[in-house]
């Protein structure tokens, strides 16, 4: 990986790697967002064929939120390492404590929701099914909860040092 | 048109409920052994992370300094040691085991091991934790042979099995998805209690 060094600096290479988590990040926190919304307020049936297009339906985004979850999780574990160095370091020494707690709950919180990918997966395959439907509720909640966490705590610790930040 | 294939769809599964009931097919098995692969893999996962976590047990340890990478919990090292990658790869390779396992046994077995699972998890730390209490605060005898992970497993075990006899059949299997959910929600107070250090300082 050093030959990319020969191009651009160390610390551009992690500031691009940062933003593209950022970005995606926000791709992934629009989709399971507008999932967990779906499953919380369902459309209603409409009368007729007055209206002649339902909202874009929820297992659509099923697909997309996997892929972009794992790939955020495995681009996090990859920041992660300079996190650990760069960032946690300098944040134990001026005792920004409650960001550092934080952002250690956020490794457990995403952690939680990869495990629940396979099921959350399988609950959406038959989407109609009432059989999962409160499981297949909750668990699309906890993973929109999970993002927006993640979201947020990432955010704080970037703004500490990171893209930006000084 | 979107609305037009949704009610398409609609009268094609009433069609295929209309058939008399039939045995199962290769598929439909398929499915539902990919259901509780899955289901058991999230519950496994929830409740091992938490558990390798709070022993730190982690498969291998990064160091980020050196760039070394070592196998189960190494503290030395140039720079501080990383256990997250170690604890999430642990957690799934043992839940990915428990998962195929699940597979192979019988429903009803597996919502009962679910339960067993659940309950030791609950009552094991429980257990320990009385313990000490009771070293500390009420033994009147040199009491510190009962600080141990192994004496705390008999009452866990023994509440765990006594917990999956009264638990009827029909609650167990009625909670069993439930516990999709609540595994990683009380993993999760468990280990955001665990970092109280850093809220209260």
């Amino acid at each position: 990986m050093d030959f990319i060094f020969d191009y651009i600096r160390v610390d551009t290479f992690w500031k691009i790697l940062l933003f593209t988590h950022f970005a995606l990040a926000v791709a992934l926190l629009a989709a399971v967002t507008l999932q967990a919304v779906t499953v919380l307020m369902p459309a209603r049936q409409v009368a007729g064929n007055f209206v002649d297009r339902s909202p874009m339906p929820a297992v659509s985004y099923t697909t997309l939120i996997i892929v972009l979850y794992v790939v955020q999780a495995l681009l996090g574990a990859w920041i992660y390492v300079k996190y650990r160095t760069y960032v946690r370091i300098p944040m134990e020494e001026l005792r920004f404590w409650k960001t550092l707690g934080s952002f250690e709950f956020k490794e457990h919180v995403i952690a939680m929701g990869l495990g629940l990918l396979p099921a959350y997966w399988y609950f959406w395959q038959q989407p109609r099914s009432a059989e999962h439907a409160v499981v297949r509720k909750w668990v699309t909640i906890f993973l929109a909860l999970s993002v927006w966490y993640g979201f947020v705590i990432g955010h704080l610790a970037n703004d500490f040092r990171g893209v930006g930040s000084l | 048109m979107t609305q037009t294939l949704d009610v398409a769809d609609e009268r094609l599964s009433q069609l295929a409920g209309a058939h008399p009931a039939a045995a199962p097919t290769s598929t439909q098995t398929r499915a539902s052994k990919l259901g509780t692969f899955a289901i058991t893999f999230g519950i496994a996962f929830a409740l091992l992370y938490t558990v390798y976590e709070r022993l730190n047990w982690p498969l291998f340890t990064y160091h980020p300094a050196s760039g070394k990478l070592e196998f189960w919990k190494q503290m030395a090292g140039v720079g501080p040691p990383m256990f997250w990658y170690g604890w999430i790869v642990l957690a799934a390779a043992s839940a990915l085991v428990v998962g195929w396992i699940a597979t192979m046994v019988s429903a009803p077995s597996l919502r009962r091991a679910t339960v067993f699972c659940c309950a030791l998890a609950a009552l094991w730390p429980t257990a320990l934790a009385a313990l000490s209490v009771f070293i500390v605060s009420y033994a009147t005898f040199d009491a510190d042979f009962l600080n141990s992970v192994w004496i705390a497993a008999i009452p866990a075990l023994v509440g765990a099995a006594a917990v999956t006899y009264v638990v009827p059949s029909r609650l167990a299997d009625r909670v069993w998805t439930s516990w999709l959910l609540t595994v990683p929600i009380a993993g999760l107070i468990v280990l955001g209690y665990s970092l109280q250090q850093y809220f209260v300082r």
